[in-house]
């Protein structure tokens, strides 16, 4: 794999050119997510924890029209939505966000192909940097992950000082899309990357995603789904905060009583009527189940069926919960029971 | 850029008044095009919409047999049936499909088939009825056993006594005790005591079942005891579904999603799901 060197200085030279050439550069500082105005405000600090939400709404948006539809008095019209082309760079994710893409990818391409995600994605430059920072919600290497996975990023970067920045090429995606600026980057050696990813503590890994999985395989009635759906209040903030949560709605909103847009809306499995059938039926119609489904999907039929854990670790969903549940605790005491048996 | 979410414009041909609350639309693609390759098989369902209000999930209630019109039934429940109930013959419908899977309506060929249905379940069951009568000489004994709450509640009357005027299958009609009329020539009684009467043989037979959750919760113990087995007993289940495609996560069930991996389960699959439906 190849490794460049870049400046901080020549990063900045490096982002006004690509805002120059019309392409969205998104980035977080100490906050969330933004759109960069000028290459200025690079911050690419490793050492800040995961901001409040994932970047997923970049690639996935909120809330977006899928089709639009005119109603006359004898017809009515369908105008197709066009997503466009345009280039955009996430710059400097952490490694549990930049996985998110390629989680989310398996199942919007479950034989039907969302062009919507697909296109966005495609479009979408992925540049993952090394991650120095964690607490007590992180678990990324407890599924899979690491602090210094490149994995999913098409370039990444390795903080060498606050000032210079190892590149790794990671993809041809990635070759390809620096063929253009190689006058900002200086060729590299692996050995002062290597030392430094060497010298980050990993979070401790607190669980055995395998075991988890059989647990939840085995015991869907148990009393424990109860002690937890008591505490959550159904907001669904996990959802939206969640890098790889994509449940969603599709719901008409008419501008006037002539036309309108079919709306692709992000959802959650904790929302109470997310189940609700027009008879009034809910299957799921207490939180404890609600949240059974939330803990099962991510970590035993998301597995089950693609391969790939639901969750990276990234532990947003707990910094954020408005009564404090714990994802890392729920599974580690899920894993604990399961080690009991 | 192709897009799975958009839909075929509909006509709607025709409306029929099956309850007081049931309702069947015969829907025909605007597209001439569309119209000469569409095709489905028995058991799949389609996302039908009314522009302005969102889409609803209905099986295809009409057989493949017959690809001149779809057909859907469906009962005013909520905000996109009460505006489907709400349409007039030449109107325009979306649609979306077919999806899902199928009867194994090939597999069963050389068999006897028992069609047991209550209330609405008799539309996703009546277009793997009529698939089978218009092949009817690949099939052996054909027995359909249909219930019903009340006389008003039965759908698809017309249907109904076309089945009974056929020589060459068993009709059995039941109403509910308390939901006979004073003319009510069928049977009095619910459907899997009726099922336990006329008492279908298992053996090499296939048993399709569709209807309200406790209808399938005492028929399948029924059908145990006359012999079928488990793999044979086939179902289609209803969920809350929103995409049709398996990417919106609403319909999950387990490690299956009803509109993808389903709706259509043999009774051996259902055990294997979590119980939450």
């Amino acid at each position: 794999m190849e490794e460049k060197i870049i400046t901080k200085e020549k990063l900045k030279e490096f982002c006004n050119e690509l805002l120059g050439q019309n392409i969205d550069i998104i980035t977080s500082g100490d906050k969330g997510y933004f759109r960069m105005k000028n290459g200025d405000e690079v911050f690419l600090n490793p050492k800040v924890r995961p901001t409040k939400a994932s970047f997923k709404e970049y690639i996935f948006p909120k809330s977006e029209p899928i089709i639009y539809y005119k109603r006359d008095v004898d017809k009515v019209e369908l105008i197709d939505v066009e997503v466009g082309n345009k280039t955009q760079v996430i710059f400097g994710a952490k490694p549990c966000d930049i996985k998110s893409i390629s989680i989310l990818s398996k199942i919007f391409n479950w034989d039907y192909k969302d062009e919507f995600f697909n296109t966005r994605a495609n479009n979408t430059i992925l540049i993952g940097m090394m991650c120095e920072y964690s607490d007590k919600f992180c678990f990324c290497t407890s599924v899979n992950l690491s602090p210094v996975s490149d994995e999913g990023s098409d370039l990444f970067l390795i903080p060498l000082d606050e000032n210079k920045f190892a590149v790794r090429i990671v993809t041809e995606k990635g070759a390809e899309f620096i063929k253009p600026y190689t006058k900002f980057f200086s060729d590299g050696n692996k050995e002062s990357s290597e030392t430094k990813m060497k010298s980050v503590k990993f979070p401790e890994k607190v669980f055995e995603p395998e075991k988890v999985r059989e647990w939840i395989t085995n015991n869907f009635e148990h009393k424990y789904w109860d002690e937890i759906g008591k505490m959550c209040l159904g907001c669904a903030q996990c959802a939206f905060v969640c890098p790889v949560c994509h449940c969603f709605d599709i719901v008409d909103e008419d501008y006037i009583y002539t036309e309108g847009r079919r709306m692709k809306n992000w959802d959650g499995c904790q929302f109470s009527l997310f189940t609700l059938h027009a008879s009034g039926h809910n299957p799921r119609e207490d939180q404890s189940k609600r949240y059974r489904q939330r803990i099962s999907h991510k970590f035993k039929y998301y597995v089950d069926k693609f391969d790939n854990i639901l969750c990276t670790g990234c532990g947003r969903c707990s910094r954020g919960c408005p009564v404090s549940i714990d994802l890392k605790e729920i599974v580690t005491d899920i894993n604990e029971l399961a080690s009991n048996n | 850029m192709e897009n799975i979410y958009k839909p075929f414009l509909m006509e709607l041909k025709d409306i029929i008044s099956e309850t007081p609350d049931t309702t069947t639309f015969r829907l025909q693609f605007k597209d001439p095009e569309i119209a000469k390759t569409f095709n489905f098989k028995a058991g799949q369902f389609g996302e039908y919409s009314v522009f302005g209000e969102g889409e609803c999930t209905f099986c295809i209630a009409s057989p493949p047999t017959r690809l001149e019109y779809i057909e859907c039934s469906f009962k005013k429940a909520g905000k996109v049936t009460d505006a489907l109930a709400s349409l007039n013959i030449g109107d325009t419908v979306g649609f979306r499909g077919p999806y899902g899977n199928y009867f194994p309506v090939e597999e069963m060929k050389g068999k006897n088939v028992v069609f047991i249905a209550g209330g609405i379940g008799l539309a996703p069951v009546r277009c793997a009825i009529d698939n089978v009568l218009d092949l009817r000489n690949d099939f052996k004994d054909i027995t359909i056993i249909y219930g019903a709450r009340t006389v008003a509640d039965l759908v698809y009357k017309d249907k109904i006594e076309e089945w009974k005027n056929r020589k060459d299958i068993k009709t059995v009609v039941t109403v509910d005790p308390g939901g006979e009329t004073p003319d009510w020539k069928g049977e009095i009684g619910f459907v899997p005591n009726v099922v336990e009467k006329v008492a279908p043989k298992g053996e090499n037979t296939i048993a399709i079942v569709c209807g309200p959750p406790i209808m399938i919760k005492y028929t399948m113990p029924v059908l145990n005891k006359l012999g079928f087995k488990d793999d044979d007993i086939i179902t289609t289940l209803e969920n809350r579904m929103k995409c049709g495609l398996g990417k919106c996560g609403r319909c999950n069930i387990g490690n299956v999603y009803v509109c993808k991996d389903g709706p259509v389960f043999t009774y051996t699959q259902l055990k294997e799901l979590p119980q939450e439906y």
